[in-house]
């Protein structure tokens, strides 16, 4: 290279010739579709059987682009002499794309995951009201939602991995772990209609006991887990902040102090 | 400023021989550049009087995209600021985001784990490359060389690839959250950035060559629109500007955050890059200089993020997220200069008031006093090397 010879202009020039002999980057867009990465924010594709009506999506949205109308219907007691339950039954769901930011944050609200996004970039209209997009046109939009990529080694672990592979609950004594011991499994009063998960013989016992014998200190509900992945699993502390008024519940709030 | 006006236009009257009406007696004439001219861009007004092709007086008339965005902030909890914070310059989102969620995080006194500190670091330094890159292209462009933006988009593409991989999002990627990061880093990742940075620096002497040395960019630029360091500093320009003015200043090494303190202590790869001509040349070359350091600082944070042990990457925060009455200032180095946040809080899951500060706002002001004196020809190179966003100014 004899940059230093060359004025500046030859210089330019003789790079934009090396360029000439080099294929052109572009991307021939409406002929080869362009691979988007499963992340990528295209439209929001929508489970219409997740969705219980909550509304808690169209309050979180940032500009109030999400309609739902829902009404409740009543079900027939499942047994004879049951009492008559209430569902929501939702009647309509709409995204107007036309005010969307693409945030995610109603994707992120969503409690029943009924919400996802799609990498799906291609719905232009020459009508703005076009682009309100009903329940049935998100719901056709569910069959181009990738599936969430692997996360990254150093990542903690997803919390539906960390549930999972937590025991049942109560099982920690049958186990006989150290920290166990040491932290004695929550104490809730049994309710009958919950559904009873795998409980030895022994943990059965325990949650059924008065709650005389409720632990001193909270344990956190994640604490087999922690067990299990010592210091990596631990959450960083909320330094309590100076003013008493606005204390922030780093736990469950339902959680006896 | 009529004052001004009239001293100058008589100062300037011996000057303007040469251009046409040499002995002839001109008139002043109003000229609006803008809002909706080929060589502004965005929305941005400049209303100058020129007598000839002197520039008498200049007044940038701004609002034209006002969009009310800190009464909004009033009304919205603090992860829907982020969807707004990060739209006023929408070339360096991350960094917007970055000031709103480091200052709620110090008024709750809370401690970001180290892997989403490290990873903040490196995609707000990829975003500082992704907004040098588009101001390296656009500028020659003004200044009527079509080419480097081609190269500059091509750079553009290869970082935004990696943003989009891991945010979502190819400008606003809303991938901060009080507390840390949206998501943790999708796998193999990390080696596609490293991937991407080795490719644009392999890449950036291609767009060097087309704009460093070249005669005509030169003689466009060198000794055009001098900044004197007192006047930046009297306007509060900040930045690649105010650094090219002589004036060294740099809050990621002045007032560390994140992962900066690190980066710019000793041995770190960080150093601020300066000029003392602040002339529209040393503008430019700052702005070249700093894509290099910003490089170097992604790459540092990669290496740095693939030996940290495994953990989380965000907090988990309670379902209502209020801030502990108080107030805060937070400024950050974002690329185009100080982005401030002064976030006021009586408790509630909204701020009271979010004042912004951005970085374009005071840079464009001090175009009133840069411009009168110049030729017509000279300030589409001056306006170009201011390097704003109009979002940014208008907020």
């Amino acid at each position: 290279m004899a940059d230093g010879i060359l004025p500046g202009l030859l210089k330019g020039m003789a790079t934009t010739a090396r360029s000439l002999t080099r294929h052109a980057h572009t991307a021939e867009y409406p002929d080869v579709s362009p691979a988007l990465p499963s992340r990528s924010r295209g439209v929001i594709a929508l489970t219409e059987e997740n969705c219980t009506s909550c509304m808690l999506c169209a309050r979180e949205c940032p500009d109030w682009c999400i309609y739902i109308d829902s009404h409740k219907e009543e079900v027939p007691p499942s047994t004879p002499g049951g009492r008559a339950r209430q569902r929501n039954v939702l009647d309509r769901f709409a995204i107007d794309f036309s005010l969307c930011m693409y945030c995610g944050i109603c994707i992120e609200v969503c409690p029943f995951d009924a919400l996802h996004w799609s990498p799906e970039f291609e719905y232009a209209e020459l009508d703005i009201r076009d682009l309100l997009h009903e329940k049935d046109r998100l719901g056709a939009w569910m069959a181009t939602v990738p599936p969430p990529v692997a996360l990254d080694p150093g990542s903690a672990e997803p919390a539906e991995v960390a549930a999972a592979a937590k025991p049942a609950r109560g099982a920690g004594g049958a186990g006989g772990s150290a920290s166990a011991a040491a932290r004695p499994a929550r104490v809730r009063p049994a309710r009958a209609d919950a559904p009873t998960p795998a409980v030895t013989p022994e943990s059965s016992t325990e949650t059924t006991e008065p709650p005389a014998k409720a632990p001193e200190a909270p344990a956190a509900p994640e604490a087999p887990a922690a067990a299990s992945v010592p210091e990596t699993k631990r959450l960083p502390v909320i330094r309590e902040p100076s003013d008493q008024t606005q204390v922030l519940p780093t736990t469950d709030p339902r959680e006896p102090e | 400023m009529t004052e001004t006006t009239a001293a100058s236009s008589r100062e300037r009257q011996a000057l303007t021989v040469g251009v046409g009406a040499g002995g002839l007696a001109t008139a002043d004439m109003v000229l609006n550049i803008g809002p909706q001219h080929p060589a502004t861009h965005g929305v941005l007004r400049l209303q100058i009087l020129v007598d000839g092709e002197r520039i008498v007086s200049a007044e940038p008339i701004i609002g034209y995209m006002h969009r009310g965005a800190e009464k909004l902030f009033e009304v919205r909890d603090y992860r829907q600021i982020l969807v707004l914070a990060n739209r006023h310059d929408w070339l360096s989102a991350f960094s917007n985001e970055l000031g709103v969620v480091l200052g709620v995080e110090q008024m709750l006194g809370m401690e970001v784990p180290e892997r989403a500190v490290w990873a903040r670091t490196a995609l707000a330094e990829i975003n500082r490359v992704l907004s040098h890159l588009m101001f390296l292209g656009s500028y020659p462009l003004e200044l009527g060389a079509i080419t480097p933006v081609f190269h500059a988009f091509r750079e553009r593409e290869e970082l935004q690839a990696v943003m989009e991989e891991v945010s979502g999002g190819r400008m606003h990627y809303m991938f901060n959250r009080v507390g840390g990061l949206k998501e943790d880093l999708p796998a193999g990742w990390m080696g596609r950035v490293d991937k991407a940075i080795a490719n644009v620096r392999a890449r950036m002497p291609d767009l060097e060559r087309l704009i460093v040395g070249n005669e005509i960019l030169e003689g466009r630029t060198r000794g055009v629109g001098v900044l004197p360091r007192e006047r930046a500093m009297a306007y509060g320009v900040s930045g690649p500007i105010a650094r090219a003015s002589g004036l060294d200043v740099d809050l990621r090494r002045d007032a560390p955050y994140l992962a900066y303190g690190e980066l710019f202590g000793e041995k770190g790869p960080g150093r601020v890059v300066t000029r003392t001509a602040g002339d529209c040349l040393a503008r430019l070359e700052v702005l070249i200089e700093q894509t290099h350091v910003a490089l170097d600082l992604a790459e540092a944070c990669l290496d740095r993020l693939v030996q940290l042990p495994p953990g989380p990457i965000n907090v988990k925060l309670p379902k209502v997220l209020k801030v502990p009455e108080g107030e805060i200032y937070c400024a950050t180095e974002n690329p185009l200069g100080f982005n401030g946040y002064y976030l006021v809080s009586r408790g509630e899951k909204t701020p009271w008031r979010l004042k912004l500060r951005s970085a374009s706002f005071n840079n464009v002001s001090v175009l009133s006093e840069m411009l009168p004196g110049q030729l017509i020809a000279d300030m589409v190179a001056i306006l170009g090397s201011m390097f704003f966003v109009v979002g940014d100014v208008d907020k």
